[in-house]
């Protein structure tokens, strides 16, 4: 008659549930939390140097319109903004883009000048950067201050 | 005396799994907890759209980050700040930091103008030329 060992317990081949279930709940809940749902952020670069780099160049006042500039102002109409360019008015910011591409074709490295009004929300004023951005201007600059 | 025969050979033997479980268990609230400090960071605002928008990478220069609030509050690390004492933090971290400093401007975008562009002068002011402002990519903002 064969023996049987001792070592070849009868519960031997059961599989322990309990760990296993510890363990992917533990994997389940580290991978939940550590997954980020906050949506990623983006950054605009401009540089303010050119413009108001330093404390002499602060007090110059905002630069007139002339054929070397182009200057955007955005207006803020009732409760939606209105852009000229060099004092041609764009009704759309689909016009808008026409303008400044019509400009770009001829001079791109010409610095583009945002002169929004003070009561134009960020997000407009954002637009026309984005917009001057993509089109490939290489200098955009802000008029800032206290006052504008 | 018998000795009851389940107790033989086991004196030494203790079960490790609970100790494993306990100590996973710390590992990954000192991580989690770690990672939610670290969100607690960015205010919650509805950054402007934008499409040119550059992945903000993980820079080792220093940086500044301005958060503006819907009512135009200016806020810095937390604490709100009027413009004067914004201009003297700006200058003090100027100072330690050189001129690589970078001010990222992350701001609620019904803001109007009128609370940004002071911010910007005082960078100016303070020899700061890296501005970033931050932006949701068109489309995946909030």
């Amino acid at each position: 008659m064969r023996r049987r060992s001792p070592f070849a317990r009868r519960d031997s081949l059961e599989i322990k549930m309990t760990p296993m279930i510890d363990v992917v709940f533990l994997l389940l809940i580290f991978f939940v939390w550590t997954a980020s749902f906050q949506v990623v952020e983006y950054l605009l670069p401009s540089e303010l140097s050119t413009l108001l780099g330093n404390q002499a160049a602060v007090d110059v006042p905002p630069p007139e319109a002339d054929f070397e500039d182009v200057v955007v102002r955005i207006h803020w109409i009732g409760d939606h903004p209105g852009w000229t360019v060099n004092d041609q008015q764009a009704d759309s910011l689909e016009q808008l883009y026409q303008q400044l591409q019509a400009i770009a074709r001829i001079k791109l490295d010409a610095p583009v000048i945002l002169h929004p009004d003070q009561e134009v929300p960020l997000g407009d004023v954002i637009n026309v950067f984005d917009i001057s951005r993509l089109i490939g201007f290489e200098k955009i600059q802000f008029v800032a201050g206290d006052v504008l | 005396m018998k000795v009851p025969s389940h107790l033989k050979g086991s004196g030494v033997d203790f079960n490790m799994t609970p100790m494993i479980d306990v100590v996973f268990l710390l590992i990954i609230f000192f991580l989690v907890s770690s990672h939610l400090a670290k969100q607690e960071v960015h205010m919650n605002l509805p950054l402007p759209d934008a499409r040119s928008g550059i992945q903000a990478g993980n820079s080792k220069l220093p940086r500044v980050v301005v958060n503006i609030s819907s009512e135009g509050a200016l806020r810095m690390a937390g604490r709100q700040l009027t413009l004067d004492q914004f201009q003297q933090q700006l200058l003090e971290r100027r100072r330690k930091s050189g001129k690589d400093l970078e001010v990222r401007i992350r701001s609620d975008r019904g803001v109007p103008y009128r609370n940004i562009s002071p911010i910007m002068q005082r960078c100016a002011e303070a020899g700061i030329w890296n501005v970033t402002f931050a932006v949701y990519r068109t489309g995946e903002g909030s």
